[in-house]
């Protein structure tokens, strides 16, 4: 009934977009409700959570290049719950929900859902200055993502900026403070296989936010994700369970569930993804209303995006060979 | 139907489709009067196919016959080429008219809802910042653009 419901919706949204429906569960363009499968009980700690999972599978399966599942090829985001931790009452004119963040998180968050209610739009978010998307916002970002799994690490690509999560294949976490010395976008994530599943254990994440419209989090939290490509009436997906630790931001640890779906027409057409990034495409700013704003062509500080190089006095300079008059052919 | 009827019939769908409708593309659309809808015509000068969004650039002469430069966010390249549009879709010089959500500011500038192309065929690159995506619209604006309307807010205060 709420795939029906939801389908006047999503058919006039553009495939990036999400649906909202009527108790403020949000799934992809694809319609399909996702269920949270909960851990069999809550744990104190992610790292309790993770060695309570890795000896329920008797230390993991060790599959070599034959066994190994293959997820690789490029996906989608096709749908999750994440709102529904947060916001009662629906998406449109609903409050936050009272005692699941710390009360400076609740507060902050609050006036971010003001914003978001009110105004429409959050007035500024980070992404502004295309900062990554870091985790946990890498599960619903909508650029493409791309699985790539070998028996001793998987790569976890997202085509913003091709941002890589790393899974380290049965190890332990890294000494950060002797390794790395600081937080990153996506952590530390170390994993194993249960038989067709992954299980992953991620911490050492920087402060960011799922989206502009849902709550912050801290340089505390973690996740404990179980990946697997599963079947579904109308195609498969690979679901992700994911448990959120973050003493900071949380009251007790959340559950949430996040979807990808092969971008099969993307792959028809012959599209590849690239590595792209902001300082030679994007225009956007903070300004001094505190608004995410762009530059025009013609202000300062507007940048072409296909201008030439710091070297534009030498021939073929430019970053936009299809569109220079000078080339006989952009061929 | 005169116009405020056809005013109304666009605003109850449309309120269902799109106000609770959040994209996750990318960055905060606060910059764009997502509830005005305006309409231009002018000459392409580029087609920016790029991550994270593409821009169009087009020049507009205005009342005083001066041309001024207009820039469209759009959205982004794997999000479009599913629809077909691709990089050399928009070319310099290209006649276009383009429907969009106006830069709050009133800088030249605004989110493409679509594009009428120099075949008068119609595609549409929009992103979230574009605040209308009815189907109807561009059958509204056809109409609206031969009364030489080129904002909804015409229409809304009439």
């Amino acid at each position: 009934m709420l795939k029906n419901y939801l389908r006047p919706l999503v058919s006039c949204a553009l495939p990036a977009l999400l649906a909202v429906s009527a108790n403020a569960q949000i799934v992809g363009f694809t319609g399909q409700v996702l269920e949270i499968e909960p851990p069999d009980w809550e744990f104190a700690t992610s790292d309790e959570h993770y060695r309570y999972l890795l000896d329920k599978a008797d230390g993991g399966t060790q599959h070599t290049w034959d066994t190994l599942p293959r997820w690789d090829g490029l996906w989608d985001t096709a749908g999750n719950n994440h709102m529904d931790a947060f916001i009662e009452g629906g998406l449109r004119g609903g409050t936050v929900k009272k005692g699941v963040l710390t009360p400076a998180y609740e507060a902050a968050y609050i006036e971010r859902w003001r914003q978001q209610q009110e105004e429409g739009q959050v007035r500024y978010d980070r992404l502004t200055h295309c900062e990554p998307a870091g985790l946990p916002r890498w599960l619903l970002e909508p650029y493409n993502h791309e699985f790539i799994n070998m028996p001793h690490q998987s790569y976890f690509i997202n085509d913003f900026s091709n941002a890589i999560r790393r899974i380290y294949i049965n190890q332990e976490h890294t000494n950060l403070a002797e390794m790395n010395g600081s937080h990153s976008w996506h952590g530390d994530t170390v994993g194993f296989w249960d038989d067709n599943k992954l299980i992953t254990h991620t911490k050492y994440v920087m402060p960011a936010d799922f989206t502009r419209w849902s709550p912050m989090t801290s340089n505390q939290l973690e996740l404990v994700e179980t990946w697997e490509l599963r079947e579904f009436d109308d195609f498969e997906r690979l679901v992700v369970q994911v448990t959120m630790y973050d003493s900071h931001a949380l009251v007790k640890p959340l559950n949430f569930v996040y979807a990808f779906r092969r971008s099969e027409g993307l792959e028809e057409i012959g599209y590849r993804v690239q590595h792209w990034e902001c300082e030679q495409s994007s225009n956007s700013y903070l300004d001094e209303d505190g608004l995410t704003n762009f530059y025009l062509p013609g202000e300062p500080g507007y940048k072409d995006p296909r201008a030439t190089s710091l070297f534009a006095d030498l021939p073929g300079q430019t970053a936009d060979p299809y569109n220079d008059p000078a080339l006989d052919s952009g061929d | 139907m005169n116009l405020l009827q056809r005013w109304k019939f666009f605003l109850v769908p449309c309120s269902l489709c799109l106000v609770p409708v959040m994209a996750p593309a990318h960055h905060s659309f606060s910059m764009f009067d997502r509830d005005t809808e305006m309409a231009l015509t002018g000459s392409v000068e580029r087609w920016a196919f790029n991550n994270p969004h593409a821009w169009l650039y087009i020049n507009v002469e205005n009342d005083a016959g001066e041309i001024i430069e207009w820039g469209f966010e759009g959205g982004a390249p794997p999000q479009l080429v599913r629809q077909g549009i691709t990089g050399r879709t928009f070319n310099p010089g290209d006649e276009v008219t383009i429907m969009f959500s106006p830069l709050a500011d009133g800088r030249p500038g605004g989110a493409m809802c679509w594009v009428k192309l120099p075949d008068d065929s119609y595609v549409r690159p929009a992103d979230g910042g574009c605040g209308s995506r009815d189907p109807e619209s561009i059958e509204r604006w056809e109409t609206w653009l031969e009364q030489g309307i080129t904002s909804s807010k015409e229409v809304a205060a009439q």
